[in-house]
C-alpha cells in the first residue's frame, strides 16, 4: 500500500470544505430544529411584500393628504354642540363621538388648529406587513396641537369629544380634496368605541396593477406626548365622573381602568415607535420575528382589535422589544440581541406559554402593587416606563386563549419528530368547528348588560365579560375539577360607517362561545361542592358556594360521612351537561336563555347523527368481559396437548371501534362472532410443513371444540368453519364458539413454525418465482393476522381508555367512510390509526377532547394529508426514535422509487409495531385501497373540510354524509328482504328446501310447531353475505369494474368502469368479456390494408351487467347504468 | 343490433343471446371465441377438442352442453375444463395429496424416487386423494370475465360440425341462447341467494366429515414421511451414478431439527457481535473514525433538509399560511 503522507494530507485538505458546511449547519441551530428554521426563512421569503410595487403611490398620497391637512384653516373655539352642528350642515358630516354624546348644555369648547406633527407608524414603517394579511393599512399620525387642549381635558371624555371633532374636520377637508379619487369613512381604532379614526381607500385603476395592494390609509389623531399627567391616569384613577343619566350614577365610584389606558396610549404612539425603532437597530432579526408572530397570531385569530382578542402584531412587537430591553428580575435583557429570528420567535412563545396575563400582571419595570387588583377588570402587561397596560384591549378570555395557543405550539416545539412548521404557521385553527366541543350563540337581548360598568368597551364587550366569569366559575372551579379546558368568547367585529352617519356599534349581533371540554371532568354528574362544617369559614365557602349556584345546591352525605354541598345534573353526555349548565347558569346570573331561541348550541350534531350513547360503552364492556369468560373457560380445558399462552381480540368490536356496539345477549338473528387468535407455548410437535400445519390445526380445532362442549354442556355450541381458502398451505378453518347466553367468538390458531417455514420460502433462492410471491404474500397475511392485529387491538384500547373521545371519534369517522362507500376499500385498521393520530400528534391543537372536534380534525388530516409523498406514521407509544421515524420515511421514499405509478403501494401507515407501513394499506399483494379510491377519499375530505369551514357552526351535518350516487357508472341495487333472509342458514335444512317450501306451499310452515326451523339456532355467518357477493363479484372483475360500497347494511353498490381497460386488439387473455368492435372493425380494415392486422375488441359492458344480474340472482332488485 | 364478424384472427366468433332478467331487463349479446384447440404441448384428445374464450363468468359444464346441444345436437359434448380448474391441476400445492409430502421428502423423491406410473396406483392415488380433500364449500364457482376453457367433444367429425354451426348462426342470426330454458332444470344449481346460503351452510361441514378428511391426510402425511426417511436411509449408503454419497439427514448422531439448527446459528451470531462490541471504541481511531463518522451524517441530514426544501417549493403553495 502506498498511503503516503502527502496524499493523507491531501484528503485531510478537501475535508475543509465540509468544515465550513457544517459550521453553517451548526450555526442556524441545533440539529432537530433545522428544518422548521429552514422552512421559516422560506416563508419569509414567500410572505414579504414588495413596498416599492404593492404599496406604489402611498407615499405620495401620505404627502398629498399632510398638505391637505395642513391646508385647513384654523378654526376658533366654539361650544362643542354648535360647532358639531355647524360641521353638519355646512359638510354633511356628522361628528363621531364616542357615546355618550356630549350634551347639547354643555359649555366646553371644540377648536381646530394646525396639528403639531405628522408622523407615519405601524407596519408600514418597520416593513413588517405581509402579504396573505387580510387589511392592509398604512397609519398616519397627526398629533393634535397643544393650544386647543387643556390639561383637564382627561376628565369626562372631554379629550376624545375634542378628538372627534377635530377627525371630523380633517375629514371634511380630505373630502374636498380628494373628491371621487377615495372613499373616506370612519371606523374604530382597533374596535375601540372611544377612538375612531379616518379611512381613506384610493379607487385607483387597480386592473392594470395586479401587484398593487388593495390597502387604505387611517388617519389617526392622537394626543402629544406626555400632555396628560401619567400619574392621574393610573388604572385605579376614576376619570369618568359625572353619570350623564340616573343609571350610571351607581356607578360613580368605579375606576374606569379601560378609558385610562385608552388615554395613555393616545399619547404613547411616539414613545412606542421610538422603543420597536431602537430594538431593530439592535437587534437584527427583530423584524422578522414579528413577521412570524404576526402570522402565528394571525393563524389563530388574534389580533390588535378588540374583537380579535386585542394582541395583534404591534403588542406582539413591543412585547418582544422590552424582553431585549429588560424583563429579567434584576434589569437585565431577557433576551439577547444576537439570536436568529426563529429563536426569538421561539423564545417568545415559550413566555407567553409560562405567563398568563389573565392570572398574574407581567411588569416591565418596577412593579407596582396595585397592579394586583386590576386583574379584575382585565389582564395585565403593564409597561412601567410608558405606564401603559398594553394588555388592555384583552379579554380575560383573550389571555387564557393566547396562553393556551402558547403552550400548545411550545408543546409541539418540544416535540422533535413532528412536522412543526406546518401547524405552527400554516395552518388555519380559527375556525370554531375545529377548535371547540361546543358551540354557543347568545342572542342577547337589549339591556342584558345594562349597568353592567361604567367602562367604554362596548355594550357586547362588557356581556361577553360577564359571560365569561359566570361560565369561568361555573366550568374551571379547581376544587370540583375543571370541566372546560378553555372558554372562548367571539364578540362581533365593529363596523366602518360612512361619514354622515352616526357611529355604528356592534349592536345585536350575536355573541360566540366556545368551550373546550376536559373530557374527564366533563361528563361528571355530580359536582361535590365545599363541605359543610360547623366552622366559620366553611360556612362563608358554603354560602358563597350557594349564592353562585343558586337552588341547584343541596346537601348531600357522601361516603366517610363528608357532608358536601352538591349539584346534580341529569344530563348523561359530556355535550348535554355542558349545555344544561351553560343554560341553567346564564339564565340563573344574566336573566338569558330561558327563551329557547336565546342561547342555541352547536357542536351535537354530529354524535347525534350516529346515536352514539354512553351506553353503548356498557356494551363494548361487556364484550370485553365475555372474551374474557371465553378465555378462562379455554384455559380450564386440561386435555389440550399444549399451553395456551394467549388469546387475543382482532375485531374492532372487542377494541371499542366497530360503528355499531356489538350484540350480545340472546338473539334470534345469525350470530356475529368475534374473531380471536389463539397462540400456543412454543412446540416442536408442529410438523415442518405448511400443508400438514394446516391440517393439524383443524384437527386441533376439531379437538378445542369437542373438549368445550363437554365441558359446558347445553351452553356452548362449537362449529369448525372452512375458509374461502385458494391453497393447502393457507389457513383452512375456523372455530365458532356460540355460547347459549349470546356471544360468539371465532378462533383461528397460531403457530410459530408457519411463519419460520413462510419466511424460508420467501428467501429460498432456488424456487420458482410465483411460487416465493405467493409465499411473501401468505406471510404478510399471517403476520398481519397473528401479530399485528393483536398489537393493534391492544393499543386502540388503551388509547381509547386514555382519551375518552377516540372510540367515538372512530366510529363516526368509519361512519362517513361507510357514507361515501368507500370501506370497501378500506381497512378497519388503517382507519382508526388515522384517527389515532389526530389524538397523539393533534398539533396545533390539543388532543381532541370529543368526537365532533375529532372527527372534524379527521377530516382535515385526511384532507391535507399528502399520502404521494409523506407516510402516515403513528407514534403509539410515544417514545419513537427519530432515526426510526426516518428509516420509515425512507423506506417510503424507495417505495416511491421502485413503484412510481403507485401499482402496489398506495398509502404508507406506519406504527413502531409494525414499521413496514403497508400491513394495514395492501391486501393479498395489491393496494387497498388502490391510487384512485385514495384520491377520491382525499377529494371528499377537502371537500368536506372545506364546507365545514365555510358554513360555520351552523353546519347540517348531515350533509357530510350524503354519497354522491350520481358519479358511479352503475348502482347495483340489493333487495333488501332477501338479504335479510340470506342471513339466516340452517345446519339441517337445505336452502334450496327452504325456497321450495317458501314457494310452494305454505302447507308445511303452516303450523309453527311442524316448521324444521323452530327449536334450532341459525349457522353463525362464515361471512355476511352481501359481503360475499362483492367479493365474488370483485374476483370476476377485477380488470373491468372498481366496486364502492360501505357498511355490511349498504343495499346500494357502485361501480365505475375501469377507464384503462378500453377498445383493445384482440388477445386470448383478456381481462374482462370483450365484443368485437363494430365501429372499429373498419378501422381495423383499413389498417389492414397497410400491412397492419389489428382486430380491435371493445369491453362487452351489457353482457357484463347482465352476468352480474345472473350471479346476483334474487339478492339483486335492480341494476342501474348512468344515463340509461 | 349491427352485424359482428364472423372470424376474428383464427377465431369464430360465437355470439350467444342472453336472456333479459327483471333486475336488467335489457336482451344482451355475449361473444364466445372459438377455434380448434392447439395447446403448445399437444395432447392426444386435441383433435377432438375445441379452445374457447371469453366463457361468460357463470359458466358450468351443464351450461356450455347445452350450449353445444342447441348447436349440433345432443350427444357431440363430453367434458369442459375451465382455465382455473385446468391452472389447478398444475399447481402442485393444490392437490392434498401433494401438498402432503413433506418438504424435503419431495426433494428426495424428485431426485431418487422412482416413477409411479402403474394404473392401480393412479386409482388409489385418486381415492387417497378424494379421501383427504377438504369438504367443498362452493355449490359451483365463479369464472374470471374474460376467461378460457377447453371443451373435449365426441370426435372430430362433431369439431368440424360445431365450427359449421357457428358460421350458419352467424348467417342467420339466430343465435344460441345461454341458460334459461334451454337448460335442463337442476342441472346447475342456483345462484342468487340460495348460492350464497348454501354456502354459509357448506362453510360449516359435519364434524365427522371433517375429522375423516384430516385423519386421511394425517395418515398419508405420516406414510409420506416415513417413505421419505427410508429412502434418505437408503441413499445414506448408495453412490449416484457419478460416484457419489448425497449427504442426508439422520446421521450418526440424532437427526438435528431445523429448528435447532437455526437457534444455534443465532446463538453464534450473537456471541460473535457481543466480541465486536467489546471492541468498539477501544482504540483511538476508532473513536476518531466515529466522530468522522457523525459529522458526515449530519451534514448529510442537513443536505437533505436543503433537498427536502426544494421539494417542497416546487410543490408551490406550501409556505402560504391559509386564508
Amino acid at each position: 500500500m502506498d498511503s503516503a503522507p502527502a496524499k493523507r494530507r491531501k484528503l485531510d485538505h478537501t475535508q475543509d470544505g465540509a468544515d465550513a458546511a457544517l459550521e453553517s449547519a451548526a450555526s442556524t441551530g441545533i440539529s432537530r430544529s433545522r428544518a422548521f428554521v429552514l422552512e421559516a426563512d422560506e416563508l419569509l421569503d414567500s410572505v414579504r411584500l414588495d413596498y416599492a410595487v404593492a404599496l406604489d403611490g402611498a407615499d405620495d398620497l401620505l404627502h398629498r393628504i399632510k398638505g391637505a391637512v395642513e391646508g385647513i384653516k384654523a378654526r376658533d373655539p366654539l361650544p362643542v354642540a354648535d360647532a358639531a352642528a355647524k360641521l353638519e350642515k355646512k359638510h354633511k358630516i356628522t361628528v363621531p363621538f364616542p357615546d355618550p354624546r356630549p350634551r347639547e348644555n354643555s359649555n366646553y369648547k371644540v377648536a381646530f388648529a394646525k396639528p403639531a406633527q405628522f408622523n407615519v407608524v405601524g407596519s408600514y414603517v418597520s416593513k413588517t406587513m405581509i402579504k396573505s394579511q387580510k387589511r392592509h393599512a398604512v397609519d398616519m399620525l397627526i398629533v393634535l396641537p397643544e393650544e386647543i387642549l387643556q390639561e383637564k381635558d382627561y376628565l369626562d371624555l372631554r379629550y376624545f369629544y375634542k378628538r372627534a371633532y377635530y377627525l371630523a374636520v380633517v375629514a371634511s377637508a380630505l373630502r374636498k380634496e380628494f373628491g371621487s379619487e377615495a372613499h373616506l369613512s370612519f371606523e374604530n381604532l382597533n374596535g375601540n368605541p372611544l377612538c375612531p379614526v379616518l379611512n381613506i381607500q384610493p379607487k385607483g385603476p387597480k386592473e392594470d396593477n395586479k401587484a398593487l395592494l388593495d390597502y387604505r390609509i387611517r388617519i389617526i389623531p392622537c394626543a402629544p406626548d406626555g400632555f396628560f399627567p401619567k400619574t392621574k391616569l393610573h388604572l385605579g384613577a376614576t376619570l369618568v365622573r359625572k353619570g350623564g343619566d340616573v343609571a350610571t350614577n351607581a356607578a360613580v365610584v368605579e375606576p374606569t381602568p379601560f378609558y385610562n389606558s385608552t388615554l395613555v396610549a393616545e399619547s404613547s404612539f411616539l414613545p412606542y415607535l421610538k422603543v420597536l425603532k431602537q430594538a431593530e437597530k439592535r437587534c437584527a432579526a427583530f423584524k422578522n420575528a414579528c413577521i412570524l408572530g404576526r402570522i402565528w397570531l394571525q393563524q389563530r385569530g388574534f389580533g390588535g382589535d378588540v374583537a380579535q382578542g386585542g394582541f395583534g402584531h404591534f403588542e406582539w412587537a413591543v412585547l418582544l422589544a422590552l424582553l431585549l430591553q429588560g424583563g429579567e428580575s434584576k434589569g437585565h435583557a431577557a433576551l439577547s440581541a444576537s439570536l436568529s429570528a426563529t429563536q426569538l420567535f421561539k423564545a417568545l412563545v415559550q413566555f407567553l406559554s409560562v405567563t398568563n396575563f389573565a392570572e398574574k400582571p407581567c411588569v416591565f419595570g418596577p412593579g407596582d402593587a396595585h397592579l394586583e387588583a386590576h386583574l379584575e377588570s382585565g389582564p395585565v402587561l403593564y409597561d412601567s416606563a410608558r405606564q401603559l397596560n398594553i394588555a388592555f384591549k384583552m379579554g380575560l378570555w383573550s389571555a387564557s386563549s393566547l396562553h393556551q395557543h402558547a403552550k400548545w405550539t411550545r408543546s409541539l416545539l418540544a416535540n422533535s419528530t413532528a412536522d412543526q412548521f406546518n401547524p405552527t404557521f400554516i395552518m388555519k385553527t380559527d375556525v370554531l368547528s375545529h377548535s371547540f366541543d361546543l358551540v354557543a350563540r347568545l342572542n342577547h337581548p337589549d339591556g342584558a348588560a345594562k349597568g353592567a360598568s361604567s367602562d367604554f368597551q362596548g355594550q357586547t364587550w362588557n356581556l361577553g365579560s360577564k359571560v365569561y366569569r359566570v361560565l369561568n366559575r361555573a366550568l374551571r372551579d379547581k376544587e370540583m375539577g375543571e370541566r372546560a379546558r378553555l372558554i372562548h368568547i367571539q364578540i362581533p367585529a365593529s363596523p366602518s360607517w360612512s361619514l354622515a352617519d352616526k357611529p355604528k356599534t356592534t349592536g345585536k349581533a350575536p355573541l360566540e362561545i366556545g368551550i373546550l371540554f376536559d373530557p374527564a371532568n366533563m361528563s361528571r354528574t355530580v359536582d361535590r361542592g365545599p363541605s359543610a362544617g360547623a366552622s366559620a369559614e366553611e360556612k362563608e365557602e358554603c354560602e358563597k358556594f350557594r349564592r353562585f349556584w343558586g337552588d341547584k345546591a343541596e346537601l348531600r352525605r357522601f361516603e366517610g360521612d363528608a357532608i358536601r354541598e352538591t349539584l346534580l345534573w341529569t344530563s348523561t353526555t359530556s355535550f348535554d351537561l355542558c349545555e344544561e349548565i351553560l343554560r341553567y347558569i346564564l339564565g340563573l346570573h344574566l336573566r338569558v336563555g330561558h327563551l329557547h331561541d336565546e342561547i342555541i348550541v352547536y357542536g351535537n350534531s354530529l354524535p347525534a347523527l350516529l346515536s352514539l350513547k354512553p351506553a353503548d360503552t356498557a356494551l363494548f364492556n361487556a364484550a370485553k368481559k365475555a372474551l374474557g369468560t371465553f378465555e378462562r373457560d379455554i384455559r380450564a380445558l386440561d386435555d389440550l396437548p399444549l399451553r395456551v399462552r394467549q388469546i387475543a381480540p382482532v375485531c374492532p368490536e372487542l377494541r371499542l371501534a366497530s360503528v355499531k356496539p356489538p350484540v350480545l345477549g340472546p338473539s334470534r338473528s345469525a350470530p356475529q362472532p368475534f374473531e380471536c387468535v389463539i397462540s400456543f407455548e412454543a412446540s416442536g410437535k408442529w410438523p415442518e410443513s405448511l400443508a400438514a400445519i394446516q391440517r393439524t390445526k383443524i384437527a386441533f380445532l376439531l379437538m378445542i371444540g369437542s373438549l368445550l362442549e363437554a365441558s359446558k354442556p347445553g351452553e356452548i355450541k362449537a362449529l369448525v368453519g372452512l375458509e374461502d381458502a385458494r391453497f393447502e398451505t393457507e389457513n383452512l378453518a375456523f372455530l365458532d364458539v356460540l355460547y347459549e347466553s349470546g356471544p360468539a367468538f371465532r378462533l383461528r390458531i397460531h403457530s410459530d413454525l408457519e411463519e419460520v417455514l413462510l419466511e424460508r420460502q420467501v428467501k429460498d433462492k432456488t424456487a420458482e418465482q410465483y411460487l416465493r410471491q405467493r409465499a411473501t404474500t401468505m406471510l404478510a397475511t399471517f403476520r398481519r393476522l397473528y401479530t399485528n392485529l393483536p398489537l393493534h387491538n391492544q393499543y386502540i384500547s388503551t388509547c381509547a381508555t386514555r382519551f375518552p373521545a377516540l372510540a367515538p371519534t372512530i366510529r363516526l369517522v368509519k361512519h362517513w367512510f361507510n357514507a361515501h362507500k368507500l370501506s370497501y376499500h378500506f381497512t378497519d385498521e388503517f382507519i382508526e390509526l388515522a384517527v389515532l393520530n389526530v389524538f397523539l400528534s393533534p398539533y396545533p391543537w390539543d388532543a381532541p377532547s370529543s368526537p365532533s372536534t375529532g372527527f372534524t380534525r379527521t377530516l382535515l388530516f385526511l384532507a391535507h394529508w399528502d399520502w404521494r409523498s409523506e407516510p402516515l406514521i403513528v407514534d403509539t407509544g410515544g417514545d419513537m426514535p427519530a432515526a426510526d421515524q426516518a428509516s420509515i420515511a425512507t423506506r417510503l421514499e424507495a417505495w416511491r422509487k421502485i413503484d412510481p405509478n403507485m401499482n402496489h403501494t398506495v398509502l404508507f401507515a406506519a406504527t413502531v409495531q409494525e414499521p413496514s407501513g403497508v400491513a394495514w394499506t395492501t391486501h393479498d399483494g395489491q393496494a387497498k385501497p388502490s391510487k384512485v379510491v385514495a384520491t377520491r377519499m382525499t377529494a371528499l375530505a377537502k371537500s368536506a373540510s372545506r364546507l365545514i369551514r365555510e358554513a360555520g357552526v351552523e353546519l347540517n351535518c348531515k350533509r357530510l354524509f350524503v354519497p354522491a350516487l350520481a358519479e358511479y357508472d352503475v348502482l347495483i341495487h340489493l333487495n333488501s328482504k332477501v338479504a335479510k333472509s340470506a342471513l339466516k342458514t340452517y345446519a339441517s335444512i337445505d336452502p334450496a328446501d327452504e325456497a321450495d317450501a317458501a314457494t310452494e306451499s305454505v302447507g308445511r310452515s303452516k303450523f309453527k310447531n311442524l316448521d324444521e326451523r323452530t327449536g334450532q339456532d341459525p349457522l353463525p355467518l362464515a361471512r355476511h353475505p352481501a359481503d360475499l357477493l362483492l367479493a365474488q363479484l370483485s374476483a370476476a372483475y377485477d380488470g373491468p369494474l372498481v366496486f364502492f360500497r360501505g357498511s355490511a347494511d349498504d343495499n346500494t353498490i357502485g361501480a365505475i368502469w375501469n377507464p384503462q381497460i378500453q377498445r383493445r386488439a384482440f388477445r386470448i387473455n383478456l381481462p374482462a368479456s370483450y365484443k368485437p368492435a363494430v365501429a372499429g372493425q373498419k378501422r381495423a380494415k383499413d389498417e389492414a390494408e397497410d400491412g397492419e392486422q389489428d382486430e380491435l375488441v371493445e369491453v362487452n359492458r351489457e353482457a357484463i351487467l347482465a352476468e352480474i344480474a345472473r350471479i346476483g340472482g334474487d339478492l339483486v332488485e335492480k341494476i342501474d347504468v348512468k344515463g340509461a | 343490433m349491427p352485424s359482428a364478424p364472423p372470424t376474428i384472427g383464427d377465431f369464430s366468433i360465437l355470439p350467444v343471446s342472453i336472456p333479459p332478467l327483471p333486475s336488467f331487463p335489457r336482451n344482451a349479446v355475449h361473444y364466445l371465441y372459438v377455434r380448434r384447440n392447439a395447446p403448445k404441448m399437444p395432447t392426444a384428445a386435441d383433435a377432438r377438442s375445441l379452445f374457447v374464450t371469453n366463457v361468460p363468468v357463470d359458466s358450468t359444464e351443464a351450461h356450455l352442453r347445452a350450449l353445444f346441444a342447441s348447436l349440433v345436437g345432443a350427444g357431440r359434448f363430453e367434458s369442459a375444463a375451465f382455465e382455473d380448474e385446468r391452472k389447478y391441476a398444475h399447481s402442485q400445492s393444490q392437490s392434498p395429496i401433494d401438498a402432503a409430502q413433506p418438504a424435503h421428502a419431495a426433494r428426495l423423491l424428485k431426485a431418487h424416487g422412482k416413477k409411479r406410473k402403474r394404473e392401480d396406483e393412479e386409482a388409489e392415488r385418486a381415492r387417497e386423494e378424494a379421501a383427504a380433500r377438504l369438504p367443498s364449500i362452493w355449490t359451483r364457482p365463479l369464472r374470471r370475465s374474460g376467461s378460457t376453457a377447453v371443451v373435449l367433444l365426441a370426435d372430430e367429425k362433431s369439431v368440424e360440425q360445431v365450427l359449421k354451426a357457428i358460421g350458419k348462426a352467424n348467417k342467420t342470426k339466430k343465435y344460441p341462447t345461454w341458460g334459461g330454458d334451454n337448460l335442463p332444470g337442476g342441472r346447475a344449481p342456483p345462484l342468487g341467494s340460495l348460492w350464497l346460503k348454501s354456502h354459509n351452510r357448506l362453510s360449516f361441514p359435519d364434524k365427522k366429515t371433517l375429522q375423516a378428511s384430516v385423519d386421511a391426510f394425517s395418515a398419508l402425511f405420516a406414510r409420506r414421511e416415513q417413505e421419505a426417511a427410508e429412502i434418505a436411509k437408503r441413499l445414506r449408503n448408495e453412490p449416484d451414478e457419478d460416484g457419489f454419497v448425497t449427504v442426508t439427514r439422520g446421521g450418526r448422531a440424532a437427526p438435528a431439527s431445523r429448528n435447532e439448527a437455526e437457534e444455534a446459528r443465532r446463538k453464534m451470531v450473537e456471541k460473535q457481535e457481543k466480541k465486536k462490541e467489546e471492541l468498539t471504541n477501544f482504540y483511538r481511531f476508532q473513536l476518531r473514525e466515529r466522530k468522522k463518522e457523525e459529522q458526515a451524517e449530519l451534514l448529510k441530514r442537513f443536505d437533505d433538509d436543503r433537498k427536502k426544501l426544494a421539494a417542497m417549493r416546487v410543490k408551490r403553495g406550501k409556505f402560504v399560511p391559509e386564508a
